[in-house]
Parts: C-alpha cells; structure tokens; sequence
C-alpha cells in the first residue's frame, strides 16, 4: 500500500467508525422513552463509544485494527510473508511496500578503538567524530554497535573432525601393535583436543560491530537497489573522511547477521547457553 | 501535538460532547446516570489513546489476550513488549528500549565546559557498560540532517515569542518563578542559535537498544529478555539517559525498521511524532 492509499484508507476508516458512532448515537436519542428501549438506548451508545475509540486510535492503529475485523479471532496475521528477501546483487535486502520496493544496504563500519588507550584530547576527539558520523546525511539513516555471540560453529566442526582422526590413528595404532610410547603419545594428542573443544565451547565469545543502513525507495526492484547503492556510496566516503577507515558494503548471507535475531546467537552456542541458565537456575 | 492529531482529538471529542447535550433523551434516574458515565469513559479513553496509549493498548491486548504475526515466523506477545520467533524448537525473544542520548548531542543548556567533560566522558562510559553486558544487544541511532536555516528560524521564532512573554510578565509585575522560567527558555534556545552558527548541523534522531535473549519455551525467552533488559538498564544507566522499555505500537515500527528504513524526513517523522 503506498503513503497516499494508505492516507485515504486511515482518513476512511475515521469517518466510517466516527460516523458510525453519531448514527448510533441519534439513534439512541430519537427512540422513545419507555423501560425496554431505555436499555436498547445504552447499548447503543455503548457501541457508539466504542465505535468513537476505535475511529480515534485508527490514526495509529490502523494496521492492527483493519485485520481485527477481518479476522476477529485472537491471533492476528498482519503478515504472512517473510518481512524482505536477498536482492539478486547480494548487496543489499530487499521489501516491498505498497507499489514500491524498499532496498537497505549494511555497511560495515570497521573501528577497532578502545577508551582505555585514549587521550582525554582523542576521547573528544572521538566523541566529535561519532556526532559528525551521525550528522553526515540528509536522509534517515541508522547507525548502529551490535555486540553479538561470536560464531563458532566451523571452528568446533574443525576441532571435532580432528578428534575423529586422531582417535581413528590411535586405533590403527593399537590395532598394529605399534610402540607404547607412540599409542601414548597419540593419546596425549587427542586429549589436547578434546580439552580444548571443551574450552571453546565452554564460553561464548562475544563480537562487537558497528554499522551504518539505510534505504532508498524505487518502483522497480533494479531501481531501488541502484538508488540505495548510490546513496551507500556517498555515505561510505562520508564515514571514510570522519574516521580514515575503509567502510564496505556488507554482502550475502553476512547481511543475515544484522537482520535476523537468531545470528546473533548461534547454534553452536545455544545449547551451550541453556545449559548455563539451567545451572544457574539449580544453583 | 501535530494539526492531524488535533483534528483526531476535536472530531473525536465531538460525540460525547453531542451525546451530553441530548443526555435527557437517554432516560430519567439510573439511565441518565449511567449514559453519563458511558460518555464520560468516552472522553478519558480517547483522552488515555491520545497521551498515553502505551499504557492503554497493552492493556487491551493483555486482557483480551490478543497476539500479532508482524511478518512470516514472528509473533507479538500479548503484552505488546516483545517480539517471538521460534526456530527448530528454540525461541529467540527481542525487545527494545529507549536510549536517547540527547545530553551528548544538541538539548542540553550546559556550559560548554561541562559538555567538553561529558563527552571526554562519554568513550569511557559508554565501554564501561558494554564490557559488562555479556548478551547480545544493539545500540541504533537513526538520524537524518536537518535544514540550518529553517531550524535556525524556527528557533528565532521561538525565542522572540518567549522575549514578548518575558516583557509582558515585567510589565505586568509577573512573579519571580515565572520570570526565571522564561529566563532559562531564552538561554535554551540563545544557546541554540548559537551552536547553528558555529556550524553545528542540527539532526531529528531517535536512539535505542535491542536485546535478543533465547530460550526453550516462550516463557523462558521472554522471562530471559525481561533480565536481559534490566541488567542492560542498570549497565547503561551511566550514561544518564532515560532508558524504558518499549511498548505497544513503537515496537512494530522499531521491529520494521530492521527490514526497512524511513526513506526521508517526513516519512520518520510520520512514525515518532509525539516524541518530537
């Protein structure tokens, strides 16, 4: 839907809900006065009290309120559809609203500096900069510290292929009646890996990031994404000229990490981290 | 408030205004009493959805035990504070909260030496509390540049109305309070026109966190985020902003803003207008 149907549809919804409730309300006043109607008059006016909240919350309910009355039931679908999809340039995602496409580009933003080895003079310094970053451009764009759960789902992979090796060599080992000091020595190895497996995935690291989105609208899928790219470009030479850092376009499946809820947690680590909180829940 | 909102409030008012002036028509006794009460609960609910429906909506939705699916595999709970999404039997619960740092950026009306020491501050603040966050989380700021001159004029309008309201009040022997106010309102916006001109280029921002906390059951999510969002209050508190959690139609708009941003002034500004 785009801004001006969806202006129409808010502005009718009001003056339906709203008119609705006058009518009821001249309804209940112009029915005669006697016991039975005199109830029938306060349900009317009930109603028409509700009709008036619910015309004047539609100014910033509307998309709730529409698919309540559509579906009248307690789970309500506003949206059935993943909320964007990966445009075909990898470089950015991708919605539709309305007749419009809306395409958001991640950059990365790669600043590696700490408070602790500052200066009072580079801390303003810094400060500054951050205000000027922010400042930058005319148009809505958000820059954002995401400190997530390091990913470590292929380097455990790795640990455990290893562990599976060494312990296949230690078995051909045994079963090759080599040198006891070799068999032990194999032993020594596989232990090495297994405590550090277990190290690695004791804990989780955390990773910390910053980086700028924003968005461009365009008619066409193309149109959007070249729009957004111009812009991404504009604001990388910007954020490149405040920081003297190189800022890239963040590209495919790293996009997911600032997108979805469940990358910046992954799996390798979830089991690890329930079993915490339930230990600490025992405790 | 802006002039859709007041037309809102006017047309919206109108009905219980109507139905008052007609009450006699609703019965005698009881009847009236109660057509009255009905109309009166008119006016403090639009009243209630107009300033604080925050507080109103979710209190529906709770009690009516309404949910909403946003987009494909997301869930709004019931308590409008939180957002659900369930993979392979795990839940992943996000939650947002305010963090406007406007005292390190342009509304303050500080000396700049204090301001020089709060932002000398602000790097060593702002990494205390992140080293003691051990969650995921995220910190956004939203912000779009705004026009020199008219903010500039704006503000000159603004304090030029205040001058007018402070030589009617020494005319007319205004109190001493009163006086002070318009005072420090003058010094605000002075201290304004002051920073434009030394080239500070004025923004419209909005600032907050997101958290994601998981678990194995919504409950356990949900419980999880709810500490997880107390003890990112506690390790930002330093930073001497308010940080509240966000509730009812602002978490749908912060939740799209993942997927999507505003794409000019107007079109954010269309979302947060009551926050200014």
């Amino acid at each position: 839907m785009s801004a001006g149907e969806y202006m129409d549809k808010k502005l009718l919804v009001f003056l339906g809900l709203l008119g609705l409730s006058f009518v009821l309300v001249i309804i209940a006043s112009v029915i005669p006065l006697s016991a039975p109607t005199d109830v029938l008059k306060l349900i009317l006016l009930a109603v028409a009290v509700v009709a008036n909240v619910l015309a004047f919350s539609s100014r910033y309910y509307l998309y709730l309120i529409l698919p309540l009355f559509e579906q009248r039931k307690r789970d309500i679908v506003i949206a059935d559809q993943s909320p964007y999809w990966l445009s075909s340039t990898s470089d950015s995602i991708l919605q539709k609203v309305g007749d419009d496409f809306v395409a958001t580009v991640y950059i990365n933003i790669p600043l590696y500096r700490s408070a602790t080895e500052m200066s009072d003079e580079d801390k303003l310094n810094f400060a500054q900069q951050v205000s000027r970053m922010v400042g930058i451009s005319k148009e809505p764009t958000r820059f954002s510290t995401q400190l997530y759960v390091m990913n470590k789902d292929a380097y455990i992979q790795k640990l455990r292929d290893t562990i599976t090796t060494v312990e296949e060599e230690e078995a051909k080992l045994v079963t090759g009646n080599a040198p006891a000091n070799e068999i032990e020595r194999v032993r020594g190895k596989a232990a090495m890996w297994r405590k550090m497996l277990d190290n690695v995935g004791r804990g989780s690291s955390l990773e910390l990031s910053s980086y700028a989105s924003l968005s461009a609208k365009g008619g066409k899928e193309f149109e959007a994404v070249s729009l957004v790219q111009q812009k991404a470009r504009e604001l990388m030479s910007g954020i490149g000229a405040t920081f003297g850092v190189s800022p890239n376009v963040v590209l495919g499946n790293e996009l997911l990490k600032f997108v979805e809820p469940e990358y910046l947690i992954p799996f390798s680590t979830i089991s690890e981290q329930i079993t915490k909180n339930i230990q600490e829940e025992v405790i | 408030m802006d002039e859709e909102g007041v037309m809102y409030l006017v047309f919206a008012l109108l009905m219980p205004l109507i139905g008052f002036t007609i009450l006699p028509s609703f019965g005698k006794g009881g009847f009236a009493i109660v057509a009255a009460a009905l109309l009166i609960l008119d006016v403090i609910l639009v009243m209630l959805m107009n300033w604080a429906d925050f507080i109103l909506f979710p209190l529906v939705t709770n009690l009516l035990g309404i949910t909403f699916q946003p987009a494909a595999g997301y869930k709004i709970v019931k308590g409008q504070d939180s957002i659900l999404k369930e993979i392979n039997g795990l839940y992943y619960a996000t939650g947002f909260v305010t963090g406007n740092l406007f005292g390190y950026s342009f509304k303050q009306e500080t000396a700049l030496q204090d301001e020089q020491g709060k932002m000398i501050q602000a790097p060593d603040t702002w990494e205390r509390g992140v080293m003691s966050i051990d969650f995921p989380f995220k910190f956004h700021v939203i912000a779009a540049g705004l026009d020199s001159q008219k903010v500039r004029d704006e503000f000159e309008g603004k304090r030029s109305y205040q001058e007018f309201q402070l030589s009617r009040a020494l005319q007319g022997g205004g109190n001493e309070v009163t006086i002070t106010d318009i005072q420090r309102k003058i010094n605000i916006f002075q201290t304004k026109i002051d920073r434009l001109s030394q080239g500070e280029r004025p923004l419209a921002s909005v600032m907050y966190f997101e958290t994601t906390a998981i678990g194995v059951s919504e409950k356990a999510a949900l419980d999880s985020l709810t500490s997880q969002i107390k003890s990112l209050q506690i390790s930002m508190g330093s930073m001497d902003i308010d940080l509240a959690r966000v509730q009812g139609r602002e978490l749908y708009t912060l939740f799209k803003f993942n997927f999507g941003l505003p794409t000019s002034f107007e079109e954010m500004a269309l979302y947060f207008d009551q926050q200014g």
